[in-house]
């Protein structure tokens, strides 16, 4: 009840004229960057994290809120046109819509997108509304053991649930965590892991990580064996008559509303996360359909675009529950967006509905406003994005790693940084060439001082006693849940490598596309 | 399943040269977690500090990655290997040129010892130009047009809209335009 008036105050925060240009601004920049190939929402954060380092805290909030959104619409773009998915979680919509581009509807693949998108983001945000506050009220109660729980819990989803080896994947995680280590331990004031380099000394910075390993390490990659010549792109007609027939829409909407129902609540959870929102939404969607329907998945099926675009969006705002409330980021996204409160000093988590209010309600207020806009914004300017997607490699490329190196030297002033980032570039480009997933490394960074912060509580309330870290109801159960997610994970692996067509979580892309192409 | 998939994307996961690469990763995975081990007990403990002091989490972390990499050793040795990433702009079939990844790092450092002496814009244009003629631009006359001009534009949107100034370096401090 109290969430309404609280939101009336952002959206008048957030109605600002100066502050809707803001939020245009992010939303613009967020599209165009995301719309990049080879760029997903993760690296969109890491490299445009600069642009608001000297803005006002609402100001930055808000443009981040607008990137948050407009990197999840371009990447969208991106699959459908290209089939490069930017992030696992738009592996189905490669999957779907690219097929029904190259059968023709490549329009309609991207209305149903960005219809999708819109109608589950507002959903979701509208639940987000409500939830957040009442979810902040109970994660004041956690106590230290709680919280370690929970990012055991977060851990295991982002290091192993998801992507096809989960020793890899836990391994990208536990370097993350050493990363972590470099620096002054916060508690003791110790100095751990600085090699006697001045550069160390304060740690290493979290954007720096996520530029250095999505951003520089992408390009030392995709650089060391370029594809040469011009990049094949599927012709888009433009025009709204084409957008979506009258067939068309009537097979979406449903798929809309139950990839929205889908996605926020597991991406609400930690350890859900946007792809396992994905993935379930396009096999909801599969079993659902019957008939000649059922036999157009993995050949174009708009349902299997309209639903998971929609779980993705809703996920995506359903990743902000505990990413608000408990200060816990559940993928790389999030962990994005946790670098960027704390560049202003604002740690998420319990106490922020608390004590910046107006902050959180003014963010929440523009992620109702920066979905509108996307809306307005999307589908006319389809032919401007087209023409983004064919920019020449090699500027791209460049662009991209000048921007990196900006966001690397923008952060402390300090030339040093820039070094750094060639060293995280080139761990980057060696976990790619072994498949090595880099996403759990960016989250064992941020969340790794965290967790040790909390381990050390929770182990001094019984003198280092190891069991106060099961001592609550509440570690119990999430400890139970973590035992379940890692079978059911199991489970639904094995079963998917008996039922081919659908892609099990994570598994490479690439396999999913060329064995549903040969059936 | 991978491996089907695999096969028929040009056996590429046969390649020997690959396995001793990803080998030397997996070892030096395990390497770290054994320096981590062995080096947390330098870590002073403050005397009187509580139970829990700075070297427990460290202890953990190297625990954790001395045993992964170890498993990821014996992975690798019995051929399961992992799949490489991929890309749209990535020739699956090219060989890795080490030279364009050698060039892409000179780039970066001679950027990084431009930005003091001569200047933001200066360091991020020769950095933006080396880029992209490494990675095949061949329009010498646009490449360098757009080198500069992204420079530039950069430097001037950071210092008026964001209110971040970068040093405009001696060839431009005497524009205010370029000032934060």
């Amino acid at each position: 009840v109290d969430s309404l008036s609280l939101l009336l105050d952002g959206l008048a925060t957030a109605a600002q004229p100066e502050y809707l240009l803001f939020a245009l601004l992010g939303v613009f920049v967020g599209t165009a960057v995301g719309v990049l190939p080879g760029i997903g929402p993760a690296m969109t954060l890491a490299l445009l994290l600069p642009l608001t380092y000297q803005l006002d805290p609402a100001a930055a909030l808000i443009v981040f809120a607008g990137i948050y959104y407009g990197g999840m619409y371009g990447g969208s773009t991106t699959s459908i046109l290209l089939n490069t998915p930017g992030e696992s979680a738009s592996v189905v919509t490669a999957l779907e819509g690219n097929r029904m581009a190259k059968a023709g509807r490549a329009s309609a693949a991207l209305a149903t997108a960005a219809l999708g998108s819109f109608v589950a983001g507002t959903l979701a945000t509208v639940a987000l509304t409500f939830v957040a506050p009442t979810a902040a009220d109970l994660a004041v109660r956690l106590g230290a053991p709680d919280y370690v729980a929970l990012m055991v819990l977060s851990f295991i989803a982002v290091g192993a649930l998801l992507g096809s080896s989960a020793i890899r994947g836990l391994a990208s995680l536990a370097l993350g965590l050493f990363i972590g280590l470099v620096g002054l331990d916060g508690l003791s004031a110790q100095s751990r892991f600085t090699f006697d380099q001045p550069v160390l000394t304060d740690g290493i910075d979290v954007t720096l990580v996520a530029v250095g390993l999505f951003a520089v390490g992408e390009a030392f990659y995709v650089g060391s064996r370029l594809r040469r010549g011009t990049p094949h792109l599927i012709p888009v007609t433009t025009g709204w008559r084409t957008w979506l027939t009258r067939e068309e829409l009537s097979r979406s909407w449903r798929p809309w509303l139950r990839g929205s129902a889908i996605g926020f609540p597991i991406g609400s959870v930690p350890g859900g996360g946007a792809d396992m929102a994905t993935f379930l939404s396009y096999s909801t969607e599969r079993s659902l359909a019957k008939g000649e329907r059922k036999r157009l998945f993995g050949r174009g099926a708009i349902e299997g675009v309209a639903g998971p675009e929609a779980a993705n969006n809703a996920a995506a705002a359903g990743v902000l529950v505990p990413l608000l409330t408990l200060g816990i980021p559940t993928t790389a996204t999030a962990a994005m967006m946790v670098a960027a409160f704390q560049t202003y000093n604002i740690p998420p988590g319990p106490q922020l509905f608390d004590q910046h209010a107006d902050l959180v309600w003014a963010l929440v207020a523009s992620l109702y406003i920066g979905n509108l806009m996307l809306l307005v914004l999307n589908l006319p300017l389809i032919g401007l994005w087209v023409r983004v997607l064919k920019i020449p490699r090699p500027f791209l490329y460049a662009g991209i790693v000048t921007f990196a190196a900006l966001g690397a030297f923008a952060t402390n002033f300090k030339p040093a940084d820039i070094s750094l980032l060639v060293g995280l570039g080139l761990l980057g480009f060696f976990m790619r060439r072994y498949g090595y997933p880099v996403a759990p490394l960016v989250v064992g960074t941020i969340l790794g001082p965290m967790l040790e912060e909390q381990l050390r509580r929770a182990l001094q309330i019984d003198n280092g006693k190891p069991w106060t870290l099961v001592g609550t109801p509440f570690t119990v159960t999430v400890y139970a849940l973590i035992v379940v997610f890692v079978g059911l994970a199991a489970w639904a692996r094995r079963r998917a490598a008996r039922n081919l067509p659908v892609p099990p979580a994570g598994e490479d892309p690439a396999d999913a596309r060329e064995l549903t192409g040969s059936r | 399943v991978t491996t089907i998939s695999r096969l028929a994307r040009g056996g590429r996961f046969a390649a020997p040269r690959r396995v001793s690469g990803e080998l030397v990763f997996a070892v030096a995975i395990s390497a770290l977690g054994g320096y981590v081990l062995a080096t947390t007990g330098d870590i002073y403990q403050p005397p009187g500090s509580t139970v829990v002091g700075p070297r427990v989490f460290p202890y953990v972390v190297g625990a954790l990655l001395l045993v992964l990499g170890v498993v990821l050793v014996v992975q690798v040795l019995r051929g399961r290997t992992g799949a490489p990433d991929d890309a749209e702009d990535l020739d699956a079939d090219a060989p890795t040129s080490w030279l364009t990844i050698g060039a892409l790092i000179a780039a970066l450092l001679v950027h990084v010892n431009l930005i003091v002496p001569a200047g933001w814009p200066v360091a991020a244009a020769v950095l933006f130009a080396a880029t992209a003629f490494i990675l095949g631009a061949r329009t010498i006359v646009r490449t360098l047009l757009i080198s500069v001009g992204l420079a530039l534009l950069l430097q001037v949107l950071f210092a008026h809209v964001l209110g971040l100034g970068l040093p405009p370096g001696p060839l431009l401090e005497g524009v205010t335009w370029f000032r934060g």
